[in-house]
């Protein structure tokens, strides 16, 4: 046979005086051959000088050998409570993709249900795909898409949303839909910090731990992950406090200058609250989805070089992550100063993340207020930038509406031994 | 059944699976220690649980599958020497390179040729004994043969990969591992089907072990090497024997394997002259009410249930003897245990346990067996029994066709037991965090066979055959080579290190303490004429009963004359002397740059507190 082999054939290799027999693989590159032997093991043979002969075409579909041939058939049940999964791709919903090597997001929400049979007989669920992104690709124009989509579905009657999404930026769309929406019922982000596709991944106990807080009374939006390295425990975060601390553990997600709103058992699946939330009903539902996206966030470090304030010159917006109580470069005050002239709204966090600013403390601190620069009281740097998009666009009073807590992003009193929002 | 059997009239074929640890200075996807711990030692603890996925081809492996059936909490016990990654909670680090190095080393050995480009893959395991659920596995060569007295045996195949993590504990709730061992470098060697005796697969795994032994490189002691192997006869079917401890088990292994496939090869011809049929199970309950017998009371008690199986034709042989001391009815209960029942009860060892002459009858009745039949039991939880009486009736419909392909566990006494299905390529599939590697094993030495070293410590040191041959094949031979080269002489060194460590061990000093640390200073003393050879036993006694000590100070408390003080002053007037310069500038402000200097030499033999006094002396004499 002469044939010109492609990923899925059986083939046989012969390079020096080794025969390699197995199934060609995707991955194959024009240098190397990528094979998978009998045993399931995959070699790398160089193409030169190897010969390579067909033994039979198309023993797998490569292409398609993920997905399932039947659709999951899930029956619709009265005394359970309706949960709407909403997919925006990330590691929870991902799969190996085996041209590139790397893990991506390929499932929608049905594929999820399949994923994880452990939601099975917990509510019925309903399906929808809002985007099939890693999550450091999201943009605000999707916070939107996501926010309409979470109101069409409470609309349509779910009890509750849990959305799909990937770890790395998922605090930023909580935040944004925790502006943007009034809710009757819990919205609960979960994903994963390991991937779907080993048999250790915390998919399964965080998506079953999110579907029970959106049937829980909390109608907040919040994130669910791990609360410690073990399986026994997820971790309710109010979405407007909550950081990712770490790369890669399980428990990388934490509450910022509070504890967890609340936490999820997953032995006997109890929700627990530890602090004040609003109840489910208590809010009628409502979107209020503009965001002005020209805003940036400028972390100051010493010797930052001063024309990164010229980068932001008529923004309508700077979140400044600033160093301790909220300080930044004296020389760099007049350039701020005349941003805010030219009407840019500048608001200052600091970069020590826990606590609150305060530029009355020292005299840079009241020079920048001299200037004009609003004190982000003890809002998380990223949440910061999420709000002010939000205000900038929807508020009468940006000023205003920076310094008062609209979704938990502020607290009143720093009480961080106590349950947040 | 205890008689020989002709193993070539039989067709064995039998195969072998070594893995070996490698004394590597880090784990292979991490920086941490290969240093095993004790469970008291660990620094906390966590849990999780496991849940199987699919190949990249789309495919679920039996084998994982039926392990997962159970949903268990694994227990996992971390140390301050293993770190996120053995936690799963840290994407591993790129390949070893020095358990790279080593694997190529020993694919030389046995002639095999490295792959182009090694692929690091996850071969699925959810009995928890990994913390991801896989093992993380590459096929590094291929194509290599050993000699044994019967003739070549090939090397098919050898993979480097991670060691599991070490089972402590197993209660009802669920099993406890030690996270040291996970991610120690292990190679797997695997041989072709080429071993036609028992005898020739213990030699075949003896010269396997001998090469691995050569490289320098291999941990060693109890549970640093494993043999798994596969047996089959020509009518039988191919068995996979896993944890086989020691080299010596292994004719015994293979012997009994032989044993049993052949029995349960005549079970199936008799069943077939029989006719024999195995029949839907049924919910037998109903005859154990007020049994006396303690086992199916207590079941029922607690609300379960008895389910039976009518085997046809199977009357006499459920009890027939298979291998020493287990019958066909064992091989039903290790599958009935599998589904967690407690076990099984079979009409062929019935009346018996409390159960009555006229419940076995009614036993019969109920399932409508006649005397020819026999009847298997489970009595447990209504939901075990019934999963457990399926897996003992598929399992007995298996008698049928003969030997079911399986993988076993070895048992003490030599027998074995079920395991699980036989594993397949499904559990497979790329490990994408570990970029893949290309070996080069230009720049690979190839090691010395202990053989080779036999002859050479007789030729070169004037070794005694036997004494050759003890230091070669020890665990101390690298040591032993190190302190030959630096000067060390061979025959104190060898007698130091064999003769007189035995002795020691005989009277039950704990040699086990004894770092190469430590023989490296007492030969370094030795030689350096600080302490008698004599006062070597005492010594090395001395240092295992206090191994966190110094051996100079050791010496000097026991009187086994470390340096004397005459001879650290001469030391000490020296490097004054060379330094008279910087003594008249600076006086004591030259003290710490020269105390370096005294220790180095007099290289550690001499008491630091000892050395800092008579510097101190001396330089305020130039001061």
């Amino acid at each position: 046979m002469t044939q010109t082999p492609a990923p899925g054939d059986r083939v046989r290799v012969e390079r020096a005086d080794r025969t390699y027999e197995g199934v060609l693989l995707p991955s194959s590159t024009e240098r190397q051959l990528v094979i998978k032997l009998e045993g399931g093991y995959n070699v790398g043979i160089d193409r030169e000088p190897a010969t390579l002969e067909v033994l039979e075409t198309d023993v797998y579909d490569v292409e398609t050998a993920q997905a399932e041939d039947s659709a999951s058939e899930v029956e619709f049940d009265d005394s359970l409570p309706t949960i709407s999964l909403i997919s925006t791709g990330g590691t929870i919903a991902s799969t190996v993709d085996y041209r590139t090597g790397a893990v991506t997001a390929q499932f929608d929400a049905e594929d999820v249900l399949r994923a994880v049979p452990d939601l099975a007989g917990r509510a019925n669920y309903r399906g929808r795909v809002v985007a099939n992104i890693l999550s450091e690709n999201m943009e605000p124009s999707i916070w939107q898409d996501l926010a309409r989509a979470v109101a069409e579905e409470i609309e349509a009657g779910a009890d509750g949303v849990v959305v799909m999404h990937g770890t790395d930026t998922m605090q930023y769309s909580a935040s944004a839909l925790a502006f943007m929406l009034e809710t009757p019922v819990p919205i609960v982000f979960t994903g994963s910090q390991r991937s779907a596709d080993r048999p250790s991944s915390d998919n399964v106990m965080n998506a079953v731990s999110a579907v029970e807080a959106a049937k829980s009374d909390c109608a907040e939006v919040l994130v669910c992950m791990h609360a410690t390295e073990s399986d026994t425990t997820c971790a309710l975060h109010c979405g407007t406090r909550v950081r990712k601390n770490h790369t890669s553990r399980r428990d990388a997600f934490e509450t910022v200058g509070a504890q967890p709103l609340g936490t999820v058992d997953y032995d006997d699946e109890a929700v627990t609250f530890h602090g004040e939330y609003r109840e489910r009903g208590a809010a009628d539902l409502a979107v209020t989805d503009g965001l002005e996206e020209d805003v940036e966030l400028l972390k100051f470090t010493p010797g930052m070089d001063p024309a990164f304030l010229d980068v932001v010159e008529g923004s309508a917006g700077l979140i400044i992550e600033g160093t301790g109580l909220g300080h930044v470069h004296t020389d760099l005050i007049p350039k701020i100063e005349s941003l805010i002239h030219d009407g840019t709204t500048v608001v200052m966090t600091s970069q020590c993340l826990e606590g609150r600013v305060c530029d009355r403390v020292y005299d840079t601190g009241r020079d920048l207020l001299e200037a004009g620069v609003i004190e982000g009281e003890d809002m998380l740097p990223g949440t910061a930038k999420v709000k002010l998009m939000w205000a900038l666009a929807n508020a009468d009073d940006t000023e205003e509406a920076i310094r008062t807590s609209l979704a938990g992003e502020i607290q009143e009193r720093s009480v961080p031994w106590t349950a947040g929002r | 059944m205890t008689a020989a059997y002709d193993y070539e009239a039989l067709g064995l074929v039998a195969g072998l699976e070594i893995h070996q640890q490698l004394d590597t200075a880090t784990k292979l996807f991490c920086n941490c220690p290969t240093t095993l711990r004790e469970p008291e030692e660990a620094t906390h603890q966590f849990t999780r649980y496991l849940h199987p996925t699919r190949s990249e081809l789309g495919e679920l492996d039996d084998a994982a599958v039926e392990e997962s059936k159970v949903e268990r909490e694994f227990t996992y016990l971390a140390y301050d020497t293993t770190c996120l990654v053995e936690a799963d909670d840290e994407p591993p680090h790129r390949l070893d390179e020095e358990a790279l190095e080593t694997v190529l080393e020993i694919a030389q050995l046995m002639d095999m040729t490295p792959v182009d480009q090694a692929n690091v893959m996850r071969k699925i395991v959810v009995d928890g004994s990994n913390t991801s659920g896989f093992q993380r596995s590459t096929l590094v060569a291929t194509g290599g043969a050993i000699e044994t007295s019967d003739g070549p045996v090939s090397i098919e195949d050898m993979m480097l990969e991670e060691e599991s993590a070490q089972r402590v504990e197993e209660t009802d709730a669920g099993v406890t591992y030690s996270l040291d061992r996970l991610g120690i470098p292990l190679v797997e060697i695997g041989t072709g089907p080429d071993i036609r005796s028992p005898e020739q697969a213990q030699e075949a795994a003896e010269r396997i072990g001998m090469l691995l032994r050569s490289t320098g490189k291999v941990k060693r002691g109890l549970g640093t090497i494993r043999q798994d192997v596969n047996v089959s006869i020509a009518e039988g079917a191919r068995v996979e024997i896993k944890g086989v401890q020691s080299l010596d088990d292994i004719a015994d292994i293979v012997r009994t394997e032989v044993g049993r496939q052949a029995e349960l090869v005549e079970i199936q011809d008799e069943l077939e002259a029989r006719d024999g049929a195995v029949h839907e199970p049924r919910d037998v309950t109903g005859v154990f009410e007020g049994t006396d017998s303690g086992v199916i009371a207590g079941a029922l008690n607690d609300g379960g249930s008895v389910f039976g199986v009518r085997l046809e034709g199977f009357d006499g042989l459920v009890g027939r003897e298979i291998a020493p001391d287990r019958r066909l009815g064992t091989e039903l209960s290790d599958h009935a245990k599998r589904h967690g029942a407690g076990g099984i009860f079979h009409t062929d060892e019935l009346p018996a346990y409390g159960v009555t002459d006229d419940e076995v009858s009614s036993l019969r009745e109920a399932v409508d067996a006649s005397p020819d039949d026999a009847v298997a039991i489970v009595a447990a939880d209504s939901a075990v029994a019934s999963s457990a009486i399926e897996a003992v009736a598929e399992r007995a419909k298996t008698a049928l066709d003969g030997v079911p392909e399986e993988t076993r566990g070895a048992n003490q006494d030599g027998t074995t037991r079920y395991l699980r299905p036989l594993p397949g390529a499904a559990r497979m599939y790329p490990e994408t965090d570990v970029p893949p590697v290309e070996p080069d094993p230009s720049d690979v030495a190839v090691p010395e066979l202990l053989t080779e070293k036999v002859d050479r410590y007789q030729a070169d040191f004037d070794l005694d055959a036997g004494l050759a041959e003890q230091v070669a094949y020890g665990r101390r031979m690298p040591l032993f080579e190190s302190a030959v080269e630096d000067g060390i002489d061979p025959t104190f060194a060898a007698t130091t290190l064999e003769s007189t460590l035995t002795e020691l061990r005989r009277d039950d000093v704990p040699v086990e303490n004894l770092t190469r640390g430590h023989l490296e200073q007492v030969f370094g003393m030795a030689d350096g004429g600080d302490l008698a050879r004599e006062g070597v036993p005492d010594l090395l006694s001395a240092l295992a009963a206090e191994p966190d000590r110094d051996a100079a100070t050791v010496a000097e408390e026991a009187g086994l004359g470390s340096a004397a003080e005459d001879d650290v002053r001469e030391a000490v007037i020296e490097v004054v002397e060379r330094n008279e310069s910087q003594v008249e500038a600076e006086g004591m402000a030259a003290f710490s740059g020269l105390m370096g200097e005294c220790m180095g030499a007099l290289r550690g033999k001499a008491d630091g507190d000892l050395v800092s006094q008579i510097l101190r002396e001396e330089i305020q004499k130039r001061a």
